[in-house]
């Protein structure tokens, strides 16, 4: 007893030393890990301060020569900024709107089929394209919709149409960019969805087949009202991503012919900042900062709204 | 009676609204699993047919012409061996590590300890928040890692999700119980990591390996702003080059067009050339899915039972 009041009454560090003596083995357990995070985490954090530098290699990061909101304003003025962000947003909401809900969809009809060997196939198959590369998806699209000889071309024009020369044209870039990544993801993120069906109460289902239930009658009041609590936190974590950048597979999907609507800032910080002959250092940071500001703003504004109104959080 | 007509009297009969269910219920599996699975097979059907067959949008259910001139052209290709072989060793040696250094990380987490709450935030908040691509570029140059090997392996060396679906895994799968029997025998933290929980971690570790394998492999942005030197480009980043741009005809062209000679002629190259970039993909892919497969065992218990808590 006398030794916790004393050991309360010690300083803080004395504490933490003692804490840390007892648990070094976790600690370093857990050093690597936290190596990393700090290193490649939080360095590049601290170094995000040469948005409002002037940054010359010669003076490195803290020796540049302060230059207040400079960048950020060069950014909000230039004559692209507007499209930028609103293609950005266009293709992130679009993603959303139309890929969030095809999961759901795949989970509760997967979760309906009662053969079982078609059933494990079925959900085997869905998350085969998950594990092609955006480079693969790419060339597949560029395949696939080539005007000249792609195979959708070849059908349009048998069935009487014009060719299309999809990757050039503006209005077929998002299509294009939000149809390829529902191919290649909506199968993956059923898994969540699944878990959570697997994990109900057969119980229910039973006494719903005793009262008289239909299987839609079962996946509208037992499935659906299980699966909200998730798919909010879902979505919560989705938006998150509504400015998120999308660089690797957006700048394999640019093509001189659709900038109009595949200009988006991720690409744009990427061209500006890494692959111009002259490098802008500050001036990408500086986009690339409103970005993560705003992206990190929209998901608390979110996720404090979510828990006023149904008590979800991530947090 | 026999027992299986027993069986089906006695199960509950589907009402015809059910049967009407099931019936678009399948249609509307047939209907996914096409739309999932014929690109695919397109691939694969059009890599070992003709040239000529492919152009003219011949191959739809079955290769046309059967030839393999496609996987002859790319088995010349130097460069791209060259770089498979990078990203084998970028993926073998970085999903290593990655799991070691992720599953030590999850245990710790796993336990009670002070600062426990510090040390999950701050781990957390790298998820929302990141420098931005600038800043982790400088700090890799400052680092001196720009343009080695050294970076495609410690860049997204791990990720909070993974440390979360092992922490989860751990907490949920290993019974406090033996945590408290093997204090009680004398163990530490560190010879009841080694003794119990690896043991103990088969799931997780088949899990975290195909999550991070999979990403190494597929993973070309790295390289693309990390690396200069040729040689050390992964597989992605010289598939970019043939597949995925505007320009690619032109410049798998000329990259199959500097082995014009082996390949009987210019023209000759040119027409391989389009067979080859359905090949490249295949040779591409292959590894990947495969894993998945061989993997699948493990995979989708052990996704579940990390993701239920996640």
């Amino acid at each position: 007893m006398g030794n916790a009041v004393s050991a309360a009454r010690k300083s803080f560090g004395y504490r933490a030393g003692l804490a840390v003596r007892r648990d070094w083995q976790l600690w370093v357990l857990m050093l690597p890990a936290l190596a990393f995070f700090i290193v490649f985490c939080y360095f590049p954090m601290y170094g995000v301060q040469i948005a409002f530098r002037d940054y010359k290699a010669a003076f490195g990061i803290t020796g540049s020569q302060w230059v207040g909101l400079k960048y950020f304003e060069k950014f909000f003025n230039s004559y692209y900024c507007g499209r930028m962000f609103m293609n950005t947003f266009l293709l992130n909401a679009f993603g959303l709107l139309f890929g969030f809900p095809v999961p759901i969809l795949l989970a509760i009809m997967l979760n309906q089929l009662n053969r079982k060997r078609f059933k494990g196939f079925a959900q085997t198959a869905i998350y085969v394209p998950h594990f092609i590369s955006t480079v693969v998806l790419a060339g597949m699209i560029y395949l696939f919709f080539s005007p000249t000889n792609g195979i959708i071309n070849h059908l349009i024009t048998a069935a009487g149409g014009k060719s299309i020369y999809f990757v050039m044209e503006p209005g077929w870039f998002r299509p294009l960019f939000i149809g390829s990544d529902i191919w290649q993801n909506a199968g993956w993120n059923t898994i969540l969805y699944i878990a959570t069906l697997t994990s109900i109460d057969p119980q229910l289902y039973e006494a719903a087949t005793i009262d008289g239930a239909t299987r839609w009658n079962k996946i509208r009041h037992i499935d659906i009202p299980h699966l909200v609590p998730i798919a909010v936190m879902m979505l919560i974590l989705n938006c998150g991503s509504l400015l998120s950048s999308n660089t690797d597979k957006a700048l394999l999907l640019q093509t001189s012919g659709n900038m109009a609507t595949s200009d988006i800032l991720g690409v744009y910080v990427y061209n500006v900042g890494i692959s111009a002959s002259k490098a802008q250092y500050s001036y990408a940071s500086a986009i690339g900062l409103c970005l993560n500001v705003i992206n990190f703003a929209i998901i608390m504004l979110v996720n404090a709204v979510s828990r006023k109104m149904s008590d979800i959080s991530l947090f | 009676m026999t027992a299986i007509a027993a069986k089906k009297a006695n199960r509950v009969r589907e009402t015809r609204k059910d049967r009407i269910f099931n019936a678009i219920n399948l249609a509307f599996w047939i209907l996914v699993l096409f739309i999932v699975l014929y690109p695919l097979w397109l691939i694969l059907i059009a890599s070992v047919s003709d040239p000529d067959a492919v152009l003219q949008a011949r191959v739809l259910l079955w290769p046309v012409d059967f030839s393999l001139m496609g996987y002859e052209a790319v088995l010349q290709h130097k460069e791209l061996w060259g770089s498979y072989l990078n990203s084998i060793f970028y993926t073998v040696a970085g999903s290593a590590l990655s799991v070691i250094v992720t599953l030590a990380a999850a245990y710790a987490l796993s336990r009670r300890f002070a600062g426990k709450r510090a040390v999950n935030l701050a781990i957390t908040f790298t998820m929302f928040f990141s420098g931005g691509l600038i800043p982790i570029f400088l700090n890799v140059r400052d680092l001196g890692l720009y343009d080695t090997r050294a970076v495609m392996i410690l860049m997204n060396l791990v990720s909070v999700w993974n440390l979360m679906v092992a922490r989860t895994y751990i907490q949920t799968s290993i019974p406090d119980e033996l945590y408290e029997a093997a204090v009680i025998d004398g163990a530490d933290h560190f010879t009841y990591f080694f003794k119990c929980v690896l043991p103990l971690s088969g799931t997780i570790v088949a899990v975290l390996s195909v999550y991070y394998g999979v990403a190494r492999w597929n993973d070309y942005f790295t390289g693309l702003v990390m690396l200069r030197d040729r040689s050390l480009y992964p597989l992605q980043l010289v598939l970019r080059e043939i597949l995925a741009s505007l320009t690619s005809t032109g410049s798998s062209d000329t990259f199959f067009a500097a082995y014009a000679d082996n390949m009987g002629g210019l023209q000759e190259a040119l027409r391989k050339a389009e067979v080859a970039k359905y090949c490249c993909i295949v040779v591409s892919t292959v590894p990947a899915v495969l894993l998945y497969i061989f993997m699948q065992k493990y995979f989708v218990k052990g996704v579940m039972i990390g993701s239920l808590k996640g």
